[in-house]
């Protein structure tokens, strides 16, 4: 082992994305053997794959800081007990719409994350975020291809989908932070990120929201024709906000 | 799939895929394109990304879809 950075924010980052592309690859597999069709099943399973191996390259990482020290057991997916995954994946998916959700809206607002890392400083990150980028390509054609499917359905589906959608909608916007959240702070400040919270919301929300609008799915967003931007329409409940875990408290029901 | 339960059958019908995709690819470039399978969607981006994922075997460098319906057949077997 070589000399440990210290670097609350990468440490923190790192956590938090780590856990999430776990937990992530995780409830994808379950859904490898009970997806709508033959084809998505194989889909679900080379995601998850992805996702795993995600993590993977994003653990080893975390041993690189000084933070590391403060408890060794938890730079190992083995044996850390430290879960900073999103609340919505603490419980298995209730259904196929839960996963479409997951796709569509959490693993988008990661890759708009690691889109932001392409250029950074922190070479280990540069290297990481460019590969991922390119590998979830593909994740986010299927999420809106299943986000379509599915609200065109109609009926008992479509609701289903909305549902799925709202109970995970606050708290992927939140994961970005606050604005002055300070571990974004100064992954922006030393060009780690190329982006502040609110301009990484934005550029997801860019990402995501022609097929809502395409869909007439609705959503608590406003379009400002000035910056042709669309921000959050309403507060984000950041009083649910765990900023350590980059979490809700709880889920939302 | 729990995507409803009363009307379990008729919604799940609903996401029943209709549209066949033939996938021809090829692996060098002085070959050409070949059938290697088919996989049915009816979303043309979702085709495309079952097509990667399932025929992922080779190092592919082309890889298209031919919708089914559009081919003409000249002698019939």
């Amino acid at each position: 082992m070589g000399t440990r950075i210290d670097h609350v924010a990468l440490f923190a980052i790192f956590s938090s994305l780590a856990d999430n592309k776990q937990a992530i690859g995780r409830r994808y597999a379950y859904w490898c053997n009970g997806a709508p069709a033959l084809e998505a099943a194989v889909a679900a399973a080379a995601m998850a794959q992805d996702e795993i191996g995600h993590a993977r390259t994003l653990y080893p990482l975390l041993d690189d800081f000084t933070q590391a020290g403060a408890d060794p057991r938890q730079v190992d997916p083995q044996t850390r007990t430290l879960y900073y995954h999103l609340a919505f994946l603490d419980e298995d998916f209730r259904g196929w719409s839960d996963f479409v959700a997951t796709n569509f809206l959490l693993d988008t607002a990661l890759t708009t994350f690691f889109e932001s890392a392409q250029r950074s400083t922190y070479e280990p990150l540069r290297q990481r975020a460019r590969k991922i980028v390119q590998e979830e390509r593909i994740h986010q054609m299927h999420g809106e291809g299943w986000v379509r499917r599915l609200a065109r359905a109609g009926g008992a589906v479509r609701a289903a989908l909305t549902a799925s959608l709202y109970r995970l909608w606050d708290e992927t916007l939140c994961w970005f932070g606050p604005n002055d959240d300070p571990t974004m702070q100064q992954l922006y400040r030393e060009d780690i990120i190329n982006a502040l919270p609110d301009e990484l919301r934005s550029r997801y929300l860019h990402k995501i929201m022609p097929t809502l609008v395409g869909l007439e799915i609705e959503v608590p967003v406003s379009f400002n024709a000035g910056t042709k931007s669309w921000d959050p329409a309403q507060p984000l409940p950041w009083q649910n906000w765990n900023s350590t875990g980059r979490r809700f408290q709880e889920a939302t029901p | 799939m729990s995507i409803t339960s009363e009307n379990e059958k008729p919604q799940r019908e609903k996401l029943n895929e209709s549209r066949v995709w033939q996938v021809y690819a090829r692996r060098k470039y002085d070959e050409p394109l070949h059938e290697i399978g088919n996989v049915m969607a009816d979303d043309v981006e979702l085709a495309k990304v079952y097509a990667r994922s399932i025929y992922d075997e080779f190092g592919w460098i082309e890889m298209v879809l031919v919708p089914r319906e559009t081919i003409v057949t000249v002698i019939a077997s």
